[in-house]
């Protein structure tokens, strides 16, 4: 399994989605927008469904949709301050409406390679697209260090963090887009459907298992990897979809620990 | 020096107005409360202070800077903090530490200046032996004083306060009034409170600020009549 170059792509991919899916999962889970990954991933599918419309690679016309989205995602948080999930609402049905139709205006084969996005595919990952996560990470985990602190405070109440001082809302648009991107590269990997489950499920499970910042933090990239290895692992045996196959594993674990911390 | 200037403010939710004709200013050194029924839009006033609301009519003006020519640093304990946001993974330390971070400390680490800050507000909430406790453990008046510590190791020039004592018994009260009248009177510091205990507060505030209902107003609107002087007592803590 690991002579194939594809695999070595996949193991090498899944070590990058590790290290930064539990930093923005937590973020994602405590300033309550778990669902706004799984509504950039509907959003997404209308991206790739552009790129395959006009002939240029899918991956950039994606990041370019996703990060509009991202910060209009904002916008709308504001003007529906009360019922914040109404923007999500709207932006994820309007995302994969826009797919449909671009896919139907679309004669060439371009339904399989939608396929591809909806499930995920390991088989399709490029050297250029590990390159492109490896430069993610870096920044991703740059950025963390350098403004934890900024973040931690900004997560923990809003108001607070604007009365000392922080730009609030260019931080949020700045996570929303960080989030977006993130979700455009490892899209073509897990599947649109379940992306927000590889980003979302290690800092849920991690949530439980530690009382400071960092260790949640932490402890969601040791799980993650765990989830990821062996998904991939099962998805090459059982020829079962990388993201369906991660997602049950990570349901396997939060189940496990959720059974542990009861009779402990 | 003055911190807030309140100026003719009128606000309004759509076309119904809430607020009207506030005019008011809080100094370094003034311990300010702000009274009103329930409803009399007190928060509300506080959020435009802050800049989280915009005033329809009028303007608000905060210091740039604090009486030494640094940055001013504000403090503010929404209302209702016992309803924070309990499942955060933090332990008590790390979030009264966080509130060290608005004193230059977002890019730098915290020294044994601010782990000395630190401690002090825990040690005068009475939450010391907690500090490893993860936030979400503890009950309702716990948190209170958490809120109230991290705001204490802000060392906040201006502290803008939401009842922040609800929940808390008298001794604990009297013990937060002190050592706010102690922060205002020695170390110069600007204070606005919205309280509903201004009988138990008259003794230590210089300044009250009023709210009352408009008269032959169609709507639910306040107004304030004056900001009164209120004599100052000898501070007996220190």
């Amino acid at each position: 399994m690991f002579f194939y170059g594809f695999m070595q792509r996949a193991f090498q991919a899944s070590i990058l989605i590790s290290l930064i899916a539990p930093i923005l999962g937590l973020f994602l889970i405590l300033r309550r927008q778990s669902l706004m990954a799984d509504t950039l991933s509907h959003v997404s599918l209308a991206g790739v469904a552009l790129g395959l419309l006009l002939g240029i690679d899918p991956t950039l016309t994606n990041i370019f949709v996703v990060v509009i989205v991202a910060g209009l995602l904002e916008y709308l948080r504001k003007v529906y301050r009360t019922y914040s999930e109404i923007s999500i609402a709207i932006l994820m049905s309007g995302g994969m409406a826009v797919a449909l139709v671009l896919m139907g205006l679309n004669d060439s084969g371009a339904t399989l390679s939608i396929t591809q996005f909806l499930f995920g595919s390991i088989v399709t990952i490029s050297v250029q697209q590990v390159w492109m996560l490896l430069s993610l990470t870096i920044l991703i985990i740059v950025l963390y260090g350098v403004f934890r602190k900024q973040m931690y405070t900004l997560t923990f109440d809003e108001e607070t963090a604007y009365t000392a001082g922080l730009p609030t809302q260019v931080m949020s648009i700045l996570f929303n887009v960080l989030t977006g991107v993130t979700i455009a590269l490892i899209m073509p990997i897990v599947g649109a459907l379940l992306v927000s489950a590889i980003l979302i499920l290690p800092a849920a499970i991690s949530l439980r298992l530690s009382k400071s910042f960092n260790g949640v933090i932490f402890i969601g990239m040791g799980v993650a990897m765990i989830g990821m290895i062996l998904g991939l692992i099962g998805s090459y045996y059982l020829g079962t979809p990388p993201g369906a196959t991660i997602t049950l594993i990570y349901i396997g674990i939060f189940s496990l620990t959720a059974l542990l911390k009861k009779t402990m | 020096m003055q911190y807030i200037e309140v100026n003719d403010l009128s606000f309004h939710y759509e076309e119904e107005p809430v607020l009207e004709n506030i005019s008011f200013k809080v100094n370094a050194g003034d311990f300010a409360m702000l009274t009103g029924e329930n409803g009399a839009a007190k928060t509300t006033l506080l959020r435009n202070i802050l800049g989280l609301l915009k005033p329809s009519k009028g303007s608000v003006s905060l210091a740039n800077e604090n009486i030494h020519g640094e940055k001013l640093v504000v403090g503010y304990i929404p209302q209702q903090v016992a309803s924070f946001n309990a499942g955060f993974p933090s332990t008590v330390l790390e979030l009264v530490q966080s509130g060290r971070y608005p004193r230059g400390k977002w890019f730098k680490k915290l020294d044994n200046e601010d782990r000395e800050h630190v401690e002090k507000a825990l040690q005068s909430v009475g939450m010391w032996n907690e500090r490893n406790k993860k936030i979400g453990e503890l009950s309702g008046g716990q948190k209170q004083r958490i809120s109230i510590a991290r705001v204490f190791a802000m060392d906040p020039d201006l502290f803008v306060l939401d009842e922040p004592t609800t929940g808390m018994d008298v001794n604990s009260r009297e013990e937060f009034y002190k050592l706010l009248k102690h922060s205002s009177e020695f170390h110069n510091k600007g204070i606005l409170m919205v309280t509903h205990d201004h009988e138990e507060i008259k003794r230590y505030a210089n300044k009250h600020i009023e709210l009352i209902r408009k008269e032959n107003s169609p709507w639910r609107c306040f107004s304030m009549d004056s900001c009164k002087e209120l004599s100052k007592h000898p501070s007996s803590f220190h």
